[in-house]
């Protein structure tokens, strides 16, 4: 393969795992394996790399495939392995113990509360972080 | 947003009745209703404004936020109709939420 399609090669793998991953996010099998698009990026960046090497006469688009894949290996790698961590650490729940009880109002301004569900159907409590 | 959506879609139309879905963030009733509009979803959206709920739970990430502000760490619960916990996951990167069929094996095996 020339240095050319390499360097094309390589922005296509990159671009696409983004975009790819981005678009998918609905799959759970996608969303929950977010080193996929670590892993693609890394392999766009080896592409590069051979084109790099292998440029003879016009060089710079192969710099520039390398220069945009090893961009974002290092922000997606920092993200996935630093920035998206959730720290560990006990919580209050334990399997087999009753949940504890709360009040907090719905959308509607009406309260509502855990307890009111007994006797009547189970909870799936999600707790996420919000929108800002 | 992408687990509640899968959560609803694998469950199928009289386990949606049978279940109740609720969502608890630090967003604002407006925000939350936002959301729900947005997603045309059926669950209930609970304001826990000041994280006093999040952190009865133990699941505040302090710092989290933007701003340093304290946020919720991202779990599930399921708890019966006793108010028996009887599964819960809770993450570890805040892009990776339990697979709705784990989540779904835990409602059907109550």
């Amino acid at each position: 393969m020339t240095a050319g399609w390499l360097a094309a090669l390589s922005v296509v793998v990159a671009a696409g795992a983004a975009v790819a991953y981005a678009w998918l996010l609905r799959i759970a099998l996608v969303r929950n394996h977010p080193e996929g698009y670590v892993i693609a990026f890394a392999v766009a960046t080896m592409l590069a790399a051979l084109a790099v090497r292998r440029a003879k006469r016009r060089r710079w688009p192969a710099w520039l495939a390398l220069a945009f894949s090893s961009l974002l290996l290092v922000a997606g790698a920092w993200y996935n392995f630093v920035g998206a961590r959730v720290p560990g650490g006990p919580t209050a729940l334990r399997v087999g113990e009753t949940a504890p009880d709360f009040t907090l109002s719905d959308a509607a301004g009406r309260p509502v509360s855990l307890a009111s569900y007994r006797g009547q159907k189970p909870v799936v409590l999600v707790f996420y972080r919000g929108h800002w | 947003m992408g687990e509640l959506q899968g959560l609803g879609a694998a469950l199928s139309e009289a386990e949606r009745t049978g279940v109740e879905i609720i969502a608890v963030s630090p967003d604002s009733n407006e925000q939350s209703q936002k959301v729900a509009d947005g997603l045309r979803l059926s669950y209930r959206f609970l304001a826990d404004r000041d994280l006093a709920v999040t952190r009865r739970y133990g699941l505040v990430h302090p710092g989290g936020g933007p701003d340093g502000r304290d946020v919720p760490r991202p779990a599930t619960v399921v708890v019966d109709r006793d108010g028996v916990v009887r599964w819960f996951s809770v993450t570890h990167n805040v892009q990776v939420r339990p697979d709705p069929s784990d989540v779904l094996r835990a409602i059907r095996g109550l």
